[in-house]
């Protein structure tokens, strides 16, 4: 259950690529060596590592439209455990080599496997692996922030700090825990009680317990008989807790009004100290489980001290928050209708909400005759896109529309995407909607539990936001979104 | 703080953790670790450059103490340095704890042979115990923990070690209350373990041992490092060995429930490690039952961790049905695919889900039936959210992709309508592909084509659809040929009893020949023919058409005039292959004159030259015999393509392959001595017989031309013990040797045409000429080749060309006599022996024969080189001649208490040379 190396590389698109980090386990290796036998590969140093690992993540030779070493078909692409093959006839497989990419950055672990090579055991069978995958997580979290964006100066500060960050959670291989980002509180002082290694300290001063229900949705709308329209929510419940003490009890319960249907897939915080097994039994994998159960659902825990999050869930709602309906029409003209209807169960009152029309694989917009019903439309900067700013509310129909046509420039080239030619396009539509979940889902500032000896002072918050919402023009072919709606 | 690291270091720490054997190659391990330590050990170096200043020792413990003997010394001085770092220093001292293990573990001194290893553990054992750090808080919990680990890595690496100290590590978990609790829960499972299978091991143990193991507070079980890793094969649960105790153990159980209980405090990725050795204790204790874990199933079950529901798996596999009932099976089983599709899971944690459902360890598995067999359980009901869509990133939809494929392969055949789904997303790739999508995506479809291909690949219903869609794609975008043609090399390998490649070659062919001329490009010919060659290499397909459409190309464009080397080549790879075509008979005319027509009107001359080569051959060899001289080299890897001069390919992948020239990890050649020098005597008779001054006659004729200026040693090279069997056969080596100081003149290369190992060594001469008669040595490497066709470079140890080396018998022709000869010697020695003022000197050595024959050291080590023996005067006379042109005489007299060496030399910087010389020989 240990790593034989770690590196850190950023890149550009694939060039310039640098390690920029990397640690290597002797003590590991020793056991990878006699583990392995006579199929034992030897870590390379670092200069090898870098050419395999762009090629395996198809980074290199950006200019070549076909590379045996890069591009071969029966390459394994699926596992999410590489298989580096080393330069030089006698270099060797690398396997199994965990790596995680995000914009210019590349984690990557090479995990001990604990079994003979020979023939390949199946990843599932290896313990590191997971440890591997829960590691690069918490380490491109500790890199670049929840985010996900990378600045380079920021980064730089951050490997400056991970020599010591790994003496602490891995300084043998054999990791304790996850790069954490910084979180330092005095220890407490020792007493009968013990303290959860997951929280370094104790908190002081006054007492605060803060839970957020967020709740994002998914659409795919095609107006079609043929294809049935999807959406789906899920929701996350974060909390910060501070409150004093080494084991703290509190417990926040979600509930859902009378009719609701159960929150599905719950997975949970590991500081839930138990859980009753019908919050569990849910599930969007069977689409009819007969469950009944519909709350309410309670969360017993000890908080950490960093905000983190208790529980998530999936959820399936009788609709859509905003049917919409768009419509093409390619003549002289591009002719364009689009409508989009509020459902009445949801609270008319939205931070922002607007419908972006993006025109692909044409030139640029050159004149744009449509008007609205309500809001106001802009044409983008690179004049490719259309986006109608709706504004905080609809108006009291609950129903908007935009018509009329446009027409496009044929000289310059405007954006391309290949999935959407000809009548093929879409709308998207972004909003966030404050104090409102989808599902129902809420937590009742006053059944917030905490057992300590301060009162703290509870706040609750809800909101909805949208994720890859589309609506797809009824007139052209739209690609299909979901297999399940298919079958 | 003054914590800036200084120029130096901050460029070569990183220089040489980036390529330690490039950076070594310009210093030595010992002088830069001497380096190191001395930085290390000086006062005034800040912390962070200190700190810095470990990590060499850190990753590469082994580069940087080859040796025992080096690593124990190292880890002394750090062990020094670590007692003289004040306790505030509690990073530095934490690395050095890191440091000490990793040098000690890693080149076998931790016994209890090694003084440091000894003290070093009784230290850290003592750090653990000491709990009392209230005081100096945070310091003291930091070296805690990094002690902590080190013992576990060290009980990691040798199970056992800490067998005899459970109780001690048991009451200090159970009293630490900081967060620290972890490591020492940690630290005692894994103790417990190990100790628990050392038990199984053993046969007939009774209650009252594996009490007394749980009880046991003894030294260190040095002993464990005798054997290594005997770990649990997790993977094969049914060798798991089994402790029978009779009764129930109390003791045990309370000791895993408390375990369990308290888990929960640790964190999630070491709950996973200590949840796992809980799981393979129960497993080899048959008094525990496994429905201990019953309490935590439900919590497990939850969790958003992916160590945690690892763990879970764990279980699964190794208790089944006596922990999970058919329930939680399926409910597990919903639990993955739903986290396998879950939108909060990053794509590397939902791809692991994707391979946990596959390999899902059902109560009761079909039993094993080759490879890939699907869990019963996996039906296309439940997989169905899993089906994948163009919103997928890549290797998610591969994977997907795969799953379902699985799923409805084993599912019912009547029913293709899943099979069906699968196909229609394969036909949106491909339209997301002919709308020029990015490579990424390209690649994507054919990985997704060959996928679908090695299910279903038998489904007629599809697959012509398929080969048509294929083969309209490339109709639109011709630069698709190299994906396409790998496509089919790999369907063909895989499957080797699928027509499909066949037939969609042929349909491509078909396609091409058909194409109209007018809109032929260059850009375009370039894909067809690589098409068309791959065609022509199915003895199954009819070459006509190719040939035709080539002929006609070839006259009616303006290829001939245009083409150059590489597109004339291209049509010749095409024409090479036909050669060896089993119908070739049925299109000999048309190849001919095809042949002939490159022959006459193709600009470049090369091409000419080899349609012209093709065509001889054509005409002149019966159809064995053109197999026979154009098929490639025997017994090749596939990918190794040999470089036979008929089949140069410019852009063939292979090309840059067999150009390249490798480096050899290791040694694989050596050099031995065969036998001592031989002068290259090119002895004319002399004219005159040796009379009158033959000094003069000597210096004049021999010595002055220089004839005698070059030594030859003889070398046998041959492989350094067992080699990788690639090595076995060498060819074309090329040795080469580089001086190491100006002595010599610039030795040449040498060539060997082969060494095979089973076959008798080569002869290498070396021939050296000196400059002066010193002592060197010459660094040697070699170039060669392997069986196939790849070339090497490699290093062979240095070659050492001693004093005794460079004597060579006096060099006059052999007709001299022995009496001319020893007037030459005192005619040489007298001059010597006279003049003070050049180079000349004498000497003498004396030595005690300590009981043995005069005559025989004399006849064994000098016999070559002597002129005169007196045995009765016991006065021996030795000439050595020295290239290029110095004389070492010897007079060698038996006194009664000493042997005495009168030395006389025409060049006394040789004198110390002499003299080691003479001492190694008495």
């Amino acid at each position: 259950m240990s790593f034989r190396a770690l590196w850190i590389i950023t890149h550009e698109k694939g060039e310039q690529a640098t390690i920029c980090f990397s640690r290597r386990y002797p003590t590991v290796e020793l056991r990878a060596k006699a583990y392995a036998g006579e199929n034992y590969v030897a870590v390379p140093e670092d200069t090898a590592i870098l050419c395999p690992l762009l090629t395996e993540l198809g980074l290199t030779d950006p200019d070549k439209a076909f590379m045996v070493a890069r591009d071969d078909c029966a390459r394994s692409q699926h596992s999410p455990a590489l298989e580096l093959r080393l330069e030089g006839r006698d270099g060797g497989v690398l396997w199994p080599l965990l790596t995680m990419a995000q914009g210019g950055l590349i984690l990557a672990c090479l995990p001990l496997v604990e079994a003979p090579l020979e023939p390949r055991p199946p990843l599932p069978s290896l313990a590191s692996v997971s440890l591997g995958l829960s590691f690069l997580e918490g380490l491109q979290i500790f890199l670049s922030g929840t985010t996900g964006k990378l600045e380079l100066e920021a980064l730089a500060s951050k490997l400056a700090l991970l020599p010591t960050v790994l003496l602490q959670v891995c300084p043998l291989g054999t990791p304790r825990d996850t790069p954490q980002v910084g979180v330092t509180a005095p220890p407490g002082p020792a007493g009968s009680q013990k303290q959860p290694a997951w929280k370094p300290g104790l908190h002081r001063g006054r007492a605060m317990v803060n839970v957020a229900v967020s709740e994002t949705v998914r659409s795919m709308q095609y107006g079609s008989p043929t294809m049935q329209d999807q959406w789906d929510v899920y929701g996350t419940v974060t909390c910060k807790c501070e409150v004093e003490g080494v084991l703290p009890n509190v417990m926040v319960t979600l509930s859902l009004p009378p009719n609701g249907s159960p929150l599905q897939d719950v997975l949970v915080h590991p500081c839930v100290t138990s859980l009753d097994s019908s919050i569990l039994t849910a599930s969007s994998v069977d689409d009819a489980d007969g469950s009944s159960f519909s709350g309410p659902y309670k969360f017993p825990f000890s908080p950490p001290l960093e905000p983190f999050r208790l529980c998530s869930y999936t959820s399936q709602v009788p609709v859509p928050p905003i049917l919409g309906s768009y419509q093409l029409k390619e003549g002289s003209h591009l002719g364009v209708t689009l409508s989009l209807k509020l459902h009445e169960s949801v609270r008319n009152s939205f931070e922002y909400c607007e419908a972006q029309l993006p025109f692909f694989n044409r030139g640029p917009l050159s004149n744009v005759d449509v008007k609205v019903s309500s809001g106001q439309l802009e044409v983008s900067k690179e004049k490719s896109m259309l986006v109608w700013v709706l504004g905080q509310k609809f108006p009291k129909s609950r129903e908007v529309s935009l018509g009329g046509s446009m027409s496009f420039s044929e000289q310059l080239s405007g954006p391309t995407d290949p999935l959407c030619t000809g009548l093929t396009a879409y709308v998207k539509l972004c909003f966030r909607v404050p104090d409102l979940t989808l599902s129902g889902c809420s937590v009742d500032q006053h059944s917030v539990q905490v057992y300590s000896s301060a009162k703290p002072r509870i706040t609750t918050s809800r909101e909805l936001v949208s994720s890859e919402y589309y609506i797809w023009n009824c007139t052209g072919d739209a690609p299909v979104s979901s297999g399940l709606a298919v079958l | 703080m003054a914590n800036v690291i200084p120029v130096t270091w901050s460029r070569r720490i990183p220089a040489f953790l980036l390529s330690p054997s490039q950076f070594l190659s310009s210093t030595t391990s010992e002088s830069f670790l001497e380096e190191l330590l001395h930085e290390l050990r000086d006062d005034r170096t800040n912390e962070s450059t200190k700190i810095f200043l470990l990590s060499p020792l850190l990753e590469y413990p082994t580069v940087l103490c080859p040796t025992p003997a080096a690593a124990e010394e190292t880890a002394l001085e750090l062990l020094a340095i670590f007692n003289q770092v004040p306790h505030k220093s509690f990073h530095f001292k934490g690395q050095l704890m890191v440091a000490i293990t990793s040098v000690l573990l890693c080149t076998s001194c931790m016994n209890s042979e090694v003084e440091v290893a000894k003290s070093f553990l009784d230290m850290v054992f003592q750090m653990i115990q000491d709990t009392n750090d209230h005081k100096n808080g945070q310091q003291f919990l930091s070296a805690r923990l990094i002690a902590c680990d080190c013992l576990r890595e060290i009980e990691t690496c040798f199970p056992g070690f800490l067998s005899q100290k459970l109780e001690i590590l048991s009451l200090l978990k159970q009293q630490e209350t900081t967060p620290l609790h972890q490591e020492y829960s940690l630290l005692y499972t894994l103790g417990l373990k190990n100790a628990i299978h050392h038990l199984c091991l053993q046969k007939g143990v009774t209650d009252a041992e594996l009490k007394r193991t749980l009880s046991g507070n003894d030294t260190f079980v040095w002993n464990a490092f005798e054997t290594v890793l005997a770990r649990l094969p997790v993977n094969f649960m049914e060798n798991i060995p089994v402790l029978q105790t009779s009764t129930d153990n109390k003791e045990l159980k309370s000791v895993v429930s408390l375990l369990l209980e308290e888990s929960y405090l640790l964190t999630p990725v070491s709950q996973a490690v200590l949840l796992r050795e809980l799981i393979e204790i129960v497993a080899m204790v048959q008094a525990l039952s496994p429905a201990m874990f019953k309490s935590q199933l439900l919590r497990l079950f939850g969790t958003k961790e992916i160590t945690l529901l690892h763990a879970t798996l764990l279980m699964k596999s190794t208790f089944t049905d006596s922990l999970f009932t058919t329930e939680d099976e399926i409910f597990f089983l919903k639990r993955l695919v739903g986290m396998a599709q879950h939108p909060l899971v990053n794509i590397q944690q939902k791809l692991f889900y994707v391979d946990c459902i596959l390999n899902f360890p059902e109560n009761r598995p079909i039993s094993g039936n080759g490879e890939e067999s699907l869990p019963v359980l996996v039906t296309p009901r439940l997989a169905a959210s899993l089906l994948p869509t163009v919103f997928n990133d890549s290797k998610t939809m591969l994977s997907r992709l795969r799953l379902l494929s699985l799923v409805y392969m084993e599912a019912d055949e009547s029913d293709d309508k899943g099979v069906g789904y699968l196909f229609s997303h394969l036909m949106t790739l491909y339209k997301v592909v002919d709308n020029n999508s990015k490579r990424e995506m390209t690649v994507t479809y054919f990985r997704a084509t060959f996928i679908f291909l090695s299910y279903f690949y038998h489904n007629l219903k599809f697959i012509d659809n398929l080969t048509n869609n294929i083969c309209e794609l490339y109709s639109r975008h011709f630069y698709l040929a190299p994906n396409l043609i790998n496509l089919i090399d790999k369907i063909q390998e895989c499957l080797e009893e699928s027509g499909w490649p066949i037939q969609l070659l042929k349909t491509l062919q078909r396609l091409i020949v058909e194409l109209p001329l007018p809109l032929m490009t260059l850009t375009n010919l370039k894909w067809h023919l690589k098409i068309l060659s791959r065609v022509s290499r199915e003895s199954q397909i009819p070459p006509r058409a190719s040939l035709c459409f080539l002929l006609s190309v070839l006259i009616n464009s303006s290829l001939c005039k245009t083409g150059g080397w590489k597109m004339g080549n291209a049509v010749l790879i095409v024409c090479r292959n036909l050669l060896q075509h089993p119908s070739l008979h049925q299109v000999f005319s048309e190849l001919a004159d095809l042949l002939q027509y490159l022959m006459y009107n193709y600009e470049d001359t090369d091409i000419q030259d080899h349609a012209r080569f093709y065509y001889t051959l054509l005409n002149n060899l019966s159809q064995e015999k053109l197999s026979g001289v154009l098929a490639k080299g025997p017994d090749v890897e596939r990918s190794a393509k040999t470089r036979s001069l008929s089949s140069m390919v410019p852009e063939s992948d292979g090309l840059s392959n067999s150009l390249t020239v490798y480096q050899t990890k290791n040694r694989i050649l050596k050099l031995t001595r065969v036998q001592n020098i031989r002068t290259q005597t090119v002895m004319q008779k002399s004219k005159s017989e040796g009379h009158g001054d033959c000094l003069t006659t000597y210096e004049g004729e021999y010595v002055s031309t220089g004839f005698v200026s070059k030594m030859i040693l003889e070398y046998h090279l041959i492989h350094v013990g067992d080699v990788n069997a690639l090595y076995n056969k060498l060819f074309s080596i090329c040795l080469h040797f580089d001086l190491t100081d100006s002595c010599y003149e610039k030795v040449s290369d040498i060539n060997i045409p082969c060494l095979f190992k089973s076959r008798k060594p080569p002869v290498v001469r070396l021939a050296l000429q000196p400059r002066q008669p010193y002592p060197t040595h010459l660094h040697v490497c070699a170039v060669f080749s392997t069986d196939d066709g790849m070339s090497w470079y490699t290093q062979l140890d240095d070659l050492l060309v001693s004093f005794s080396d460079l004597f060579v018998p006096l060099p006059v022709p052999v007709n001299w006599t022995q009496e001319s000869q020893e007037q030459l010697f005192d005619h040489l020695w007298n001059s010597m022996c006279q003049d003070n003022f050049s180079l000349k000197a004498s000497s003498l050595f004396c030595f005690d024969l300590g009981g043995r024959q005069i005559s025989d050291l004399v006849e064994e080590n000098f016999n070559p080189y002597l002129i005169s023996k007196q045995p009765e005067k016991k006065c021996y006379k030795v000439l050595f001649y020295l290239p290029p042109q110095y004389h070492l005489l010897l007079k060698i007299v038996n006194t009664e208490d000493a042997v005495k060496v009168h030395i006389a030399t025409d060049n006394w910087e040789l004198l110390p040379f002499i003299n080691n010389y003479l001492k190694t020989v008495t």
